[in-house]
């Protein structure tokens, strides 16, 4: 220890501890500094809320992705589901994005794909960690554009016709097979009290009917007939001529004026479910994520059963509705290999088993779905049906080109109000596709 | 006084124009970002072809998508959708607001300010929140209208009020005047305080009492107002959005598209966002030439 001839020595050993401890909290500071802004890795990931479990689920996500890279902070931002649609795609866009994001698997994901603005992510399923080994070869083609996977499925949402066992038995109804016995439940339902909806249908949004008139040309038309006018191959003099298109909407008719309530293009598709829910209407169409909706509103003993099949139709009743949705990874993300992994433990066997228990999701991994505790009667019903099923058909907005699927919500509105006819109807959805196919 | 300063080249300017020129840096940087650089990439755009998710990837289209536009039926609705809610808002908003201001400025003794506040308290709310509150009451299946008119035995529309293409532009009218009739009332009540009470008294003695005053005497005060009033509602009218959008979304079946929300379906939708910005461009101009006839008379006023 040097000490100056100016300072006593007490001033000197003073100036010295001094100087130990300056440089102490500088190496500190320097140190902390440097683990904090080179080792952290920020990943971005966007998602829909959820009614529940949500917090709880990517609370776990965060954990269990410490375990593989502990320097990765995954910040999760909720949207609710029409803002997101516009959002997301401005965001993919600009450079403050996120890293990670929810979306539809069919066309809304191919087309960021064939955009570039998704990242190609059949690099990572055998990394450290990566999806390939936590789902199967079919889960990873849901994802899929041109043989590269450019999102990582992890649940699967479908759609059941949900009904009261109770108001069913009372009244020695049957479980409708075919749509003819559907429309016979109906009318037996307004001849027990004409002031009960049978069915509520609740269209203002426009994508309720979209689901229906879905599953109705898959029976009617059937997944070979419609294959090439969904993805606008058929040729020009073809495209959406089959008849059976028309006897599809048809259908639709006949449920209006048989099933469905007054105005349903002004009735709130939530409250059509909290119509069920309260046993004000004793059936309805609703997707597996309605489950949860009605337990939590106080009904839990629903039963449910298949869209029926259509006498005549091409379809034999076996193929039901299914989307898959799942995340992908921006393009732009700084961290692709950390991105793509938190990805991937979102569909890990611990993460996967926790989705089903805390936001009731209908999962791709079901390594350890025997392990659930405490399955609701309905959660247990989707898998075994699902498993069962012959195959799947997407639903139609999610599925056809944006012009195409916009014809159809809107043709959905114009043949429930009587504004236009069913053949009227095709004939405009015809009229578009050809100016989209056109396009293309 | 002006003080005249020369510069190194011989360039003279006043100390007046030189703070006009600092003090107008600001707003013109904040104009230039939020107005004028969007508003040329937007008329740069509408000549070409590109998509939300292919940004980088514009194709020169020239005039097609004016072209596309004048041949768009859905576009020609949106357009005549914004021009009967011109129409419609004046009536409701300006006509009612001036009424109702009349009656507040001379018409009644006592309570002036709770009715004004009253009247005016929709206007602070969100326009989303009063859409909302709307779209429950005009529900087919719990909204109160239909209760109400159940109860005393008259129909309501079997497709619903929002349901019925027919019916639901003027639906979402009546919540615009609901909101903004108490701001209209507020800008002409100022106005009806500045004419002078003298005029009133003279008016008296050459017989012009209670309606006879106000067309003869109030309206004719208040002309200048009652324009700009006119013109902020007509500008608002073209401008309208977050009604459309949150009551019916256009629909059904396009019924009630405004410019606005059309060119919302256009963009993030049906990502024409060449188109897009296409029907934007025609939305400017508009909105152009009715700020100019805004600008004219509120300098008369």
């Amino acid at each position: 220890m040097l000490i100056s001839p100016y300072l006593n020595k007490e001033e000197c050993k003073m100036k010295y501890y001094f100087s130990r401890i300056w440089a102490g909290i500088l190496i500190t500071l320097l140190s902390f500094s440097f683990t904090s802004s080179s080792y952290a890795i920020d990943i971005k990931l966007w998602d829909l809320s959820a009614r529940q479990g949500q917090d709880e689920f990517y609370e776990l996500l965060k954990k269990e992705v410490k375990k593989y890279n502990p320097d990765i902070n995954v910040i999760v931002t909720e949207w609710e589901n029409e803002a997101y649609k516009t959002q997301i795609q401005l965001a993919l866009n600009g450079d403050d994005g996120p890293d990670v994001f929810f979306n539809w698997f069919g066309e809304d994901s191919a087309r960021l794909a064939r955009a570039g603005l998704a990242l190609d992510l059949t690099p990572y399923a055998d990394m450290e960690g990566g999806y390939g080994s936590f789902i199967s070869k079919g889960w990873q083609d849901a994802g899929a554009v041109d043989g590269k996977i450019y999102g990582i499925a992890n649940k699967a949402v479908s759609k059941y016709f949900y009904y009261d066992p109770a108001f069913f038995d009372q009244h020695n109804l049957s479980v409708p097979t075919t749509f003819g016995e559907l429309i016979d439940t109906c009318k037996s339902i307004k001849a027990i009290d004409p002031s009960i909806v049978p069915w509520p249908m609740g269209n203002s949004e426009r994508w309720k009917l979209n689901h229906v008139i879905t599953m109705l040309n898959q029976r009617v038309v059937g997944a070979e007939n419609t294959k090439a006018d969904y993805a606008l191959t058929a040729p020009d003099d073809e495209l959406f001529t089959n008849p059976k298109y028309v006897e599809a909407w048809e259908k639709v008719v006949e449920l209006n004026e048989n099933c469905f309530n007054d105005a349903p293009n002004a009735t709130n598709p939530e409250l059509t479910r909290s119509m069920f829910a309260a046993q004000i209407s004793p059936m309805m169409y609703c997707g597996t994520w309605c489950g949860g909706i009605f337990a939590s509103e106080g009904f839990t003993d629903f039963k449910m059963f298949r869209f029926p099949r259509v006498e005549g139709g091409a379809d034999d009743g076996t193929v039901g509705f299914l989307v898959a949705e799942g995340l992908q990874v921006s393009a732009k993300t700084k961290h692709p290999e950390a991105a793509a992994l938190v990805a991937s433990i979102n569909v890990s066997d611990t993460m996967a088993l926790a989705d089903a228990e805390l936001r009731g999701s209908l999962i791709s991994n079901a390594t350890l779905i025997d392990q659930m505790e405490d399955a609701p009667h309905w959660f247990t019903f989707y898998v075994n049906d699902i498993a069962d099923k012959s195959g799947h058909v997407n639903v139609l907005d999610v599925l056809l080109e944006a012009n195409v699927s916009n014809a159809y919500l809107d043709m959905g509105t114009e043949v429930l109000n009587g504004t236009k006819s069913p053949q009227e109807a095709m004939d405009f959805i015809r009229k578009v596709a050809l100016e989209a196919k056109a396009a293309m | 006084m002006n003080k005249t300063q020369t510069n190194s080249i011989g360039f003279s300017l006043s100390s007046d124009r030189v703070s006009v020129i600092i003090l107008l840096i600001p707003a013109l940087i904040f104009c230039t970002i939020f107005i004028f650089i969007p508003a040329f990439w937007a008329i740069v755009g509408s000549f070409y072809s590109y998509g939300m998710t292919s940004l980088n990837d514009w194709k020169w289209v020239g005039f097609d998508n004016y072209i596309k536009a004048s041949q768009d039926e859905f576009f020609w609705i949106a357009l005549k959708n914004n021009f009967i809610i011109v129409f419609a808002s004046i009536v409701l908003q300006v006509g009612v607001g001036t009424i109702l201001a009349a009656i507040l400025d001379r018409g009644i003794k006592y309570g002036k300010v709770i009715f004004r506040t009253i009247i005016f308290t929709p206007m602070v709310i969100s326009s989303v929140a009063v859409s909302i509150i709307w779209l429950i009451i005009y529900d087919p299946n719990v909204g109160i209208l239909n209760s109400i008119l159940k109860a005393i035995g008259l129909p309501t529309p079997s497709m619903g009020w929002l349901g019925d293409p027919d019916i639901s532009i003027w639906m979402i009218m009546i919540v615009a005047g609901w909101q903004n009739t108490g701001f209209m009332m507020v800008l002409i009540l100022a106005g009806l305080q500045g004419v002078s009470k003298e005029v009133y008294d003279a008016a008296e003695i050459d017989g012009a009492t209670g309606v006879k005053a106000f067309w003869y005497i109030t309206l004719p005060m208040i002309r200048n107002i009652i324009i700009v009033a006119i013109l902020i509602t007509t500008i608002g009218a073209f401008k309208v959005f977050e009604f459309v959008y949150v009551l019916t979304q256009g629909g059904p079946s396009n019924a009630t598209q405004v410019l606005g929300t059309y060119i919302y379906l256009q963009a993030f939708n049906l990502l024409h966002m060449g188109y897009a910005n296409a029907l934007s461009v025609v939305l400017l101009i508009i909105a152009l030439i009715l700020g100019w006839f805004q600008l004219k008379a509120s300098r008369r006023a």
